[in-house]
């Protein structure tokens, strides 16, 4: 995976998804004159915006390292590592509207490895706690039903911060962060299990640019509408 | 639905579209390194240095360019080069003698620092004698001209464009430091080697430079190494998945799990010394102060090497850079600081009250004339730091005010130096 020109992708992005959003909320010509006359018929009609969610999903799950990367020619008998187990935290904002915002937070292992140097042992690990904005929506919106498969699949994007973590375990245990900027896309179905909680499988791409980091995640999310207004 | 889709085919034509290109020059030319000149003798050598003008290539290279050779010592043998500098994207060319019996032909490549572009280059050394361009055989009778002409090509052909130089004047013999930052060039302008390593230290005389300055910091057990950012990154090293201070690692964890970005390992400050010293002809190594705090190893390691150039009948100067206060202070702590030449980058009244024989404004404070004359008046030698712009370069050098450069674009450097006429 080649680095990718995270401002113009950010922007950009972000610009898609409001216009998306803005003509999500166009309504057709023929339900705007139903409406219109519904409105006429009816002047006692709710004007007020709302409800208002807050949501927060928590998940779990796999994920794998999925650009390149180097393990020194020095290091004998490698052994790379490429998986890990990622956690998420996300909190939402749903308006009344389809496009939603939020904060993403988590930690996700990106690759890892172990060898010898010289008979002594070595390991290298290193991880990323992403703090990014998310922009999500819902691929239906005013469609179907609650049963359809578009209202419950949502893509999500957000760019941000990666705080990167790496630990060397060699001749003593050196630990490093670095900031970098990045990030990241996901797609995601949720099912209803209840009244406040659904379940949810999100595909996941995060990309932190600066140092070149790249993991696609494959988690199980809860997803609790925790509060409502 | 559909609005959706074209959306995510825009969105994923907008992310292919978005990779950036990878910016890569490789060198097209293997250098043999033969030791000896071979044809190219010390005669050879001196007439082929100089001024010359460019005909075919000018559209290229700049109306003129100026050739310099220089050497690289390798244990008791030697081998030379050809450097070719020119006025135009600050372009060089780095030539070797062929072994070839009929003619003198040199081999090589051209690069331009302000871009990607290289090429391949072979020239002929030619004598026009009485109107008449024949093979130069190593005999230059008077009113001859020296013409070195041949082919060179770009990265998607071999060599078949033509290129003419024609001697037209000595090189200006006035002295001047061109000083190459970051021990010869900068990783980020595709240079061979990169930063702070051996082998830039080996390039930097063919880059133009006459001495370098060199990025000091300790790591965490002590030892001087050469290293110019605050920490490891992918600008400067190959990605191995540590990221920090390069002051958390030791030497040995660096130098098992560290390369830079064209392979080479950081090295210690000691190992550029014994390169400069046992290798090139630099006559002037800047230890610039990256680091805070004690500075007594790097005056040993100063001190060191000075001696060593001296046993060797070598006139190479070493001294200690002081950017910041912090590193006054580290210096002003010194046992024995009167023999410790240092370069000051802070005030005049400073570098005065310091004892220091240098001293080195940055250029954006201009050409401060008054402080200049002032300070060589005094017996001070002044250089100005870190000067990449070539309008500029030229204006400086023209201005005849200062000793020497410091610059990234040392070719550029040697280009306006070596073709002023004085």
């Amino acid at each position: 995976m080649l680095p990718l020109r995270l401002q113009t992708i950010r922007w950009v992005v972000l610009f898609l998804l409001l216009s998306l959003t803005a003509q999500a909320q166009r309504i057709p010509s023929a339900r705007r004159q139903r409406r219109l006359q519904a409105i006429e018929a009816d002047s006692l009609i709710d004007t007020r915006r709302g409800p208002y969610t807050l949501v927060v999903t928590a998940g779990g799950g796999l994920s794998y390292y999925s650009t390149h990367l180097g393990v020194p020619q020095t290091i004998d008998e490698p052994h790379l590592s490429r998986f890990g187990t990622p956690s998420s935290l996300r909190v939402m904002w749903y308006p009344d509207h389809r496009l939603r915002v939020g904060l993403e937070t988590g930690w996700t292992t990106m690759y890892s490895y172990r060898g010898k140097v010289a008979g002594d042992n070595t390991h290298v690990y290193v991880s990323a706690v992403p703090i990014l904005v998310v922009f999500s929506m819902p691929l239906g919106w005013l469609t179907g039903t609650d049963r359809s498969v578009a209202r419950r699949m949502a893509i999500t994007a957000g760019t941000g911060l990666y705080v990167n973590h790496s630990r060397l375990d060699y001749q003593g245990t050196v630990m490093s962060n670095t900031n970098s900027l990045g990030w990241m896309a996901a797609a995601s179905y949720t099912y209803p299990i209840g009244r406040r909680f659904r379940i949810a499988g999100e595909l996941k791409w995060f990309d932190a640019v600066a140092v070149e980091n790249a993991a696609f995640t494959a988690e199980l999310q809860l997803v609790w509408r925790a509060f409502s207004w | 639905m559909k609005p959706i889709i074209y959306s995510l085919l825009a969105l994923l034509l907008l992310v292919s579209l978005s990779c950036r290109k990878t910016y890569e020059a490789p060198v097209p030319y293997d250098f043999t390194n033969l030791p000896g000149s071979g044809q190219f003798g010390t005669a050879v050598r001196s007439v082929t240095e100089g001024v010359y003008t460019v005909s075919n290539g000018a559209s290229e290279f700049g109306d003129q360019v100026a050739l310099k050779w220089t050497y690289l010592h390798n244990g008791a043998d030697t081998s030379y080069y050809l450097s070719v500098f020119t006025g135009k994207d600050a372009a060089y060319f780095n030539l070797e003698g062929t072994p070839q019996t009929d003619s003198l032909v040199l081999g090589g490549y051209w690069r331009k620092l302000v871009n990607d572009q290289i090429g391949l280059v072979q020239l002929t050394l030619r004598v026009k004698h009485q109107g008449k361009l024949q093979l130069y055989k190593g005999k230059l009778a008077s009113g001859d001209t020296m013409v070195i002409d041949g082919l060179y090509g770009d990265k998607n052909s071999s060599l078949s464009h033509p290129i003419t130089f024609t001697y037209n004047r000595p090189l200006n013999p006035r002295p001047f430091s061109i000083m190459a930052h970051r021990s010869g060039g900068r990783t980020s302008d595709l240079l061979p080697a990169s930063e702070n390593s051996v082998e830039i230290i080996k390039l930097a005389s063919r880059l133009g430079a006459t001495g370098i300055e060199v990025d000091v910091r300790y790591t965490k057990d002590g030892v001087p190494i050469l290293y110019h950012d605050n920490t490891l990154n992918l600008r400067l090293i190959q990605k191995n998945g540590l990221t920090g201070p390069v002051e958390n690692y030791t030497y040995q964890q660096l130098s098992t799990f560290v390369r830079l970005i064209n392979g080479e390992k950081i090295p210690t400050l000691e190992e550029a010394m014994e390169t400069v010293v046992n290798n090139t002809a630099l006559n002037f190594v800047w230890l610039d102060t990256k680091y805070i705090g004690p500075m007594d190893k790097v005056q040993a390691i100063q001190q060191k090497y000075r001696q060593k150039a001296l046993q060797m009948g070598r006139d190479l100067r070493i001294i200690i850079g002081l950017p910041s206060t912090e590193a006054v202070d580290s210096y002003k702590a010194l046992a024995n600081k009167e023999n410790t030449p240092i370069l000051c980058e802070l005030d005049t009244a400073l570098t005065r009250s310091l004892g220091a024989r240098i001293w080195a404004p940055r250029w954006t404070l201009g050409p401060q004339t008054a402080e200049v004359q002032a300070m060589k008046a005094d017996g001070l030698t002044v250089f100005v730091w870190t000067l990449d712009e070539p309008e500029f370069i030229r204006e400086f050098i023209g201005q005849n005010q200062f000793d020497g450069i410091l610059s990234n674009y040392s070719p550029v450097v040697a280009f306006y130096h070596y073709t002023e006429q004085p």
